[in-house]
């Protein structure tokens, strides 16, 4: 469907690009030297010469599998939403909250009138691209999962608190766009949170994309959540693709595709994140082609089903290559059948 | 009413932000790496427990729980010592930012061994107050299981069941061992209403099997309201209750008063803003006059989605609200 609004922006993408959601995990050596930073035993300067070294490297590693969008890992990011807290004047950064099993995350909470800052990305998003000619998201979080992701003291309910961070992301986009960015993510996993709180989240989303809609190609990263609740309603975003975690649920979205058909792009998550297993090439292939038989070639795109940053650095890039290798054999075989109709 | 106890609700976070209170989360990376074994993972975990109890005792509340520290989730934690039940993938617990993990069920439900007896009695030895215990409701755990086997393919009644009369085994088995308080958790109940006949079902079979221990329903996450004439009539001893998903559940109860004693959820444990105690006392003055006994000062539901010292502010608001009133009244 988007494929002439990537060939209008410069995007000559070629069938079912491969990408990554945006996390990759940190080198060791980055880590320990978070943790150095925090207690003040390094300095700023020498922390984001680690950072800039990890970055360098998952952009050449991404580039040595062949991926065709690539993502600049947020190797100076902890977690997505605390990352933007930590940098919006109105919040401020809270204790630890557990995710799931041993996780847990600094929510933030929102304790004054939300501002955009000034770039919050722009300069990693810009050194990332420098490195390479292949195409690098600019990856943002998205005012409903940044609002659901915080706890609330200052904005009298939550549609409030959406539309105030969703004027804030719309200058971060706008900066970003400014700066060359030609594909922009912008994360709302919790969308599916309250299905009735959808129509928020496509508010927000206009607001975020007002006037910018023709100026870059947008995708919406969701996850883990109840995407029966919000499907097909939340098709009515205004973003071009939906990248959707799908392995981890069975690939049960796509008997909800076959009842209502999907009318946009969509990414597909042909990799379960939350396993220690790389899946071998078969069963990825597999997922792909279980997806193109409700998705037309034109519409797909394959990555993970999440960031990647919970992994150790071997299977992440273990499943970053069977993703590419089960494509390019999919892909194969769609170019010897000739055009889709 | 003639009494009002601050109690806890149910879970308290595991970790806080100093490295003393990161111990656990440690132990269990630890452990995961196979740098420690079990007994070592075990010992920490009870060492948090009997913190976690000590920190609800100093803030002042009635009844404590060990803030189910050792729990992965609300239903792995239970499920994997279940007959016929394995554990699969992550998804998001209601609408909150917590991921649980589904019990995968291919065949009949069953208890087979002690769940959460070792624990309860760590924590009994700690406390110098009432332990209360927590089961994920029976209709809950059904409601988000993943059913592999034609025994329950669309019939969530004999699921229910099914885990009721599993966790029937457990209750009796606290129950020797002197639990007093049991709090039954359905909040999977306030988006399915009609299923209403189904929870009153698994609790029968729970009241049966609860001998001298009080049995609690907890309700969170949604609207009770539409189900307050029916949750009225059902064989628990006491109702907790969730106001801050509820708009009119206080105008209800302050009009038509309550046959059961209430735990009344008036504190927000989703959100950080502390309430004001002259807010609380108001709403309370509301409602005493239609209440009989004695009833619990709580959260709306666990603390484990706050921060470690925004839940622990929480409860000490409980229990100085709880004291103001008692004072107030005196």
């Amino acid at each position: 469907m988007s494929r002439g609004k990537l060939k209008a922006l410069g995007l000559d993408l070629p069938l079912l690009p491969t990408t990554a959601v945006g996390s990759y995990p940190k080198p060791p050596e980055l880590l320990e030297a978070r943790i150095q930073f925090q207690r003040g035993a390094i300095s700023r300067d020498r922390l984001e010469e680690l950072e800039r070294r990890a970055t360098e490297f998952w952009i050449r590693t991404q580039e040595e599998l062949g991926m065709d969008v690539l993502v600049d890992g947020e190797m100076y990011r902890g977690d997505m939403v605390a990352y933007f807290a930590e940098r919006l004047p109105g919040f401020e950064i809270g204790g630890l909250v557990r995710s799931y099993g041993n996780r847990y995350y600094h929510k933030p909470i929102i304790v004054g009138p939300v501002e955009w800052p000034g770039p919050m990305t722009v300069r990693w998003w810009q050194f990332a691209q420098s490195l390479t000619d292949r195409p690098v998201k600019g990856m943002l979080t998205g005012p409903y999962t940044m609002m659901d992701w915080s706890f609330n003291e200052y904005y009298p309910d939550r549609k409030s608190a959406v539309l105030a961070l969703a004027r804030a992301i719309h200058r971060e986009v706008e900066a970003l766009i400014e700066a060359g960015a030609r594909i922009i993510q912008i994360d709302e996993p919790a969308t599916s949170v309250r299905p009735d709180e959808l129509p928020i989240m496509v508010e927000a989303m206009e607001v975020v994309l007002d006037g910018l809609r023709d100026r870059a190609y947008f995708v919406t990263h969701m996850c883990y959540g109840n995407f029966e609740a919000v499907y097909p309603d939340m098709l009515k975003s205004p973003v071009d693709n939906f990248d959707l975690e799908m392995s981890n649920s069975g690939l049960d979205m796509l008997e909800h595709f076959r009842r209502h058909p999907y009318t946009k792009d969509i990414s597909v998550g042909v990799v379960d994140v939350h396993t220690h297993v790389v899946e071998d090439v078969d069963t990825v292939e597999r997922r792909i082609r279980a997806a193109l038989e409700v998705l037309r070639p034109e519409q797909v795109w394959v990555d993970p089903d999440c960031g990647l940053k919970t992994r150790q650095v071997d299977e992440a890039i273990g499943k970053l290559r069977v993703i590419v290798e089960a494509t390019r054999r999919v892909r194969r075989d769609l170019q010897a059948s000739g055009p889709s109709a | 009413m003639e009494a009002l106890w601050p109690v806890i609700h149910s879970n308290y976070p595991r970790i806080g932000d100093s490295p003393e209170e990161q111990k656990l989360r440690r132990a269990i990376a630890d452990w995961e790496q196979k740098r420690i074994g079990d007994d070592e993972l075990r010992q920490v975990e009870d060492e948090v427990a009997r913190q976690v109890i000590a920190e609800q005792e100093r803030a002042g509340l009635a009844i404590v729980s060990d803030g189910m520290v050792r729990w992965y989730c609300p239903f792995s934690h239970l499920a994997r010592k279940l007959a016929n039940v394995q554990i699969d993938g992550l998804l998001r617990y209601f609408d909150t930012n917590f991921y649980f993990r589904q019990p995968v069920v291919s065949g009949p439900v069953q208890w087979k061994e002690p769940i959460l007896l070792r624990e309860f009695t760590v924590a009994q030895a700690a406390a110098t107050r009432p332990v209360k215990v927590v089961l994920t409701g029976p209709y809950t755990m059904a409601r988000y299981s993943i059913v592999q086997t034609p025994l329950y393919l669309g019939r969530i009644e004999r699921l229910t069941e099914d885990y009721a009369v599993a966790w029937a085994r457990e209750v009796r088995q606290l129950v020797q061992a002197g639990l007093s308080w049991l709090q039954v958790e359905e909040p999977a109940l306030l988006h399915h209403p009609q299923d209403a006949p189904i929870v009153a079902t698994a609790l029968e079979i729970l009241a049966e099997n609860k001998g001298p221990a009080r049995l609690a329903l907890a309700l969170y996450w949604g609207d009770i309201e539409p189900l307050w004439s029916h949750i009225q009539r059902w064989p628990v001893d006491m109702l907790v209750l969730d106001f801050t998903y509820s708009p009119r559940l206080l105008d209800v109860i302050a009009a038509s008063g309550s046959a059961k004693p209430l735990g009344l959820g008036l504190i927000d444990g989703r959100n950080t803003k502390l309430e004001d105690p002259a807010e609380v006392l108001r709403r309370l003055d509301r409602l005493a006059p239609r209440l009989e006994g004695t009833h619990h000062l709580t959260t709306s539901c666990g603390l484990e989605l706050l921060p470690r010292d925004r839940a622990r502010a929480k409860i000490e608001r409980v229990a100085r609200i709880a004291e103001s009133f008692a004072g107030g009244r005196r």
